[in-house]
């Protein structure tokens, strides 16, 4: 219902001039978002003040922060960063090549959708670490194990959300379709694609998350670069900084994906197909 | 076209359907056998449930009778072709399209250049009154326009043959009734063979060269009446609601509905205030 309100969004609205309660509204809230942040930050500070932990049990935030500066400064973190980011971006690119064809083949079968449903539900309770001891036998620890684990975590989403969105759509617009001479590419490319794109983007958003824990988890395992393997890795020489360092990057990385990639094009989608759906 | 005027262009003989159900298979028409020659507008009526639009779904080729044959020009109705277009009662033009890349999508798939798409779209959007809404988008615009543009776009990619299923029942009375003088005058200007669908009885009447009426499912083709020439320009609703001849046959066509046993109070009331209903 919400999205009805997206309808007579930015472009009609005239663009007010920021005065100066505009921009110090704007400020405040910024200083909103971040704030959860910031009390975590000064809970950590004060228990690691007060109980005077070894540095291999707390360590400082203004510890984690130079370590964090550091590894930055040498170029470390890029390396780690590339490593995850250059998987999660294939992964991601063959889950949607394979995924949403799947999605469509299922979804415009009513048989096929009503028999794989539960398998694909069944799918997403077998996570894709529950699957990494088989792929490991079958892979070794290599790159090629990572990158199974996150598209097998990320596809399924996407492939179920396909189809629920192609079942969405009413039979008529496919029967309309070939009675003015439509083929199957003509159907997909028409009514399947458009139709099906607002929930494809759900899926992708929700793959998305899954997937880069999924990656995460993996690499830790794997221990061939990225994020996970510099926190795990950081853990067998017993250095906090670099553990808690990394794991604010993993989910700043996560965050910066989903708030300036993702989610700008699931709004994209829903405010201009969520009207036009109806 | 005028050489083949006369000619047959559909013909449905000894057709029956049984859909399958998980507690066997369920009639869904009786045996029909019809005729439809070129430029024709022909009329079905006939309760809910009847069978209407299995026969109509099977003339579009959108499902296979199980008994008898649908050809279309001597051919054999196999699948949906851009020959036969179709017109449906629920919204079928896409949300996605503006009014103008629906009413060409037609011409699109056929691969029409797009100068000459775009002058008869145009053209089609200034006959149905639509002119200045091109660019809308489907839920800019009310239920009347947007079946005038499902109308359109149909039209647009120039079948030889149209099925119509209850295209304007969705839509409020009074615009039914423009609409309903609309599609006469596009069908007298453009000659179309026509095979339309209603449980109106005096929209069969008013829009008809021939008016069919179906009996109660398994539904079959228990009578049919010729009526009269229309004028050159199509007919208006005043005229026909004045013409003491069209009166008399829409009676006659509502006794025949009527008598169909079976028919619910509700559906009696609806047959009966015809047009307005």
């Amino acid at each position: 219902m919400s999205l009805v309100s997206v309808q007579h969004a930015p472009a009609a609205r005239p663009i007010p001039v920021p005065t100066g309660w505009a921009v110090a509204a704007r400020q405040l809230r910024s200083v909103k978002i971040l704030f959860p942040f910031i009390v975590l930050v000064a809970i950590w500070w004060a228990i690691q003040a007060a109980g005077n932990f070894p540095d291999r049990v707390l360590v400082s935030p203004q510890r984690v922060f130079d370590t964090m500066v550091l590894l930055i400064s040498r170029g470390v973190i890029a390396e780690y960063v590339s490593t995850s980011l250059k998987i999660i971006g294939i992964a991601t690119a063959i889950s949607i090549v394979v995924g949403v064809p799947i999605g469509f083949a299922v979804g415009a079968n009513r048989y096929a959708a009503r028999s794989l449903e539960g398998f694909l539900r069944f799918l997403q309770g077998v996570s894709g670490i529950a699957w990494l001891p088989l792929i490991i036998i079958w892979f070794g620890f290599t790159h090629a194990t990572t990158l199974a684990v996150v598209v097998y975590t990320l596809i399924v989403p996407i492939i179920f959300n396909t189809m629920i969105g192609t079942r969405a759509i009413p039979e008529h617009y496919g029967l309309a379709l070939r009675s003015l001479g439509a083929g199957r590419l003509r159907l997909i490319t028409d009514v399947y694609l458009p139709g099906a794109l607002p929930s494809i983007v759900v899926g992708l958003r929700l793959g998305m998350g899954y997937g880069w824990r999924a990656l995460i988890a993996a690499e830790m395992l794997v221990r061939q670069g990225g994020l996970g393997d510099l926190i795990f890795g950081a853990r067998t020489s017993g250095q906090i900084d670099r553990i808690i360092g990394g794991m604010i990057i993993i989910g700043t990385l996560y965050l910066l994906i989903d708030r300036l990639l993702v989610q700008p094009i699931e709004n994209l989608t829903i405010a201009r197909w969520g009207v036009l759906r109806k | 076209m005028d050489a083949a005027t006369n000619a047959e262009k559909i013909a449905v003989s000894g057709f029956r359907h049984f859909f399958d159900t998980e507690d066997g298979p369920v009639q869904a028409t009786g045996v029909v056998d019809l005729k439809i020659r070129a430029g024709e507008f022909v009329t079905l009526v006939g309760p809910s449930g009847c069978g209407k639009t299995t026969l109509l779904k099977a003339m579009a080729g959108f499902i296979r009778p199980t008994e008898g044959t649908i050809h279309c020009d001597g051919k054999l109705v196999t699948k949906p072709g851009r020959e036969r277009g179709v017109v449906f009662q629920e919204l079928a033009i896409l949300p996605w399209r503006t009014v103008r890349r629906n009413i060409g999508h037609g011409l699109e798939i056929a691969g029409v250049p797009k100068v000459e798409r775009e002058e008869k779209v145009t053209r089609l959007i200034d006959l149905i009154g639509l002119g200045g809404f091109e660019d809308r988008y489907p839920h800019e615009l009310s239920g009347g326009m947007r079946q005038r543009v499902a109308v359109a776009r149909t039209w647009a990619a120039d079948p030889d043959v149209i099925l119509m299923d209850e295209p304007f029942a969705a839509v409020d009375a009074m615009t039914r009734l423009t609409l309903q003088e609309e599609l006469g005058r596009l069908c007298v200007a453009t000659r179309k063979t026509v095979f339309f669908i209603t449980h109106s009885v005096d929209e069969a009447v008013f829009l008809g060269d021939r008016v069919l009426v179906m009996t109660r499912r398994p539904g079959t083709i228990k009578a049919e009446i010729d009526i009269p020439r229309r004028a050159a320009g199509g007919r208006d609703w005043e005229s026909f609601t004045t013409d003491v001849e069209m009166q008399g046959i829409a009676e006659r066509v509502l006794k025949l509905v009527r008598a169909e046993r079976g028919l619910t109070p509700a559906e009696e009331a609806r047959a009966a205030a015809g047009a307005g209903a």
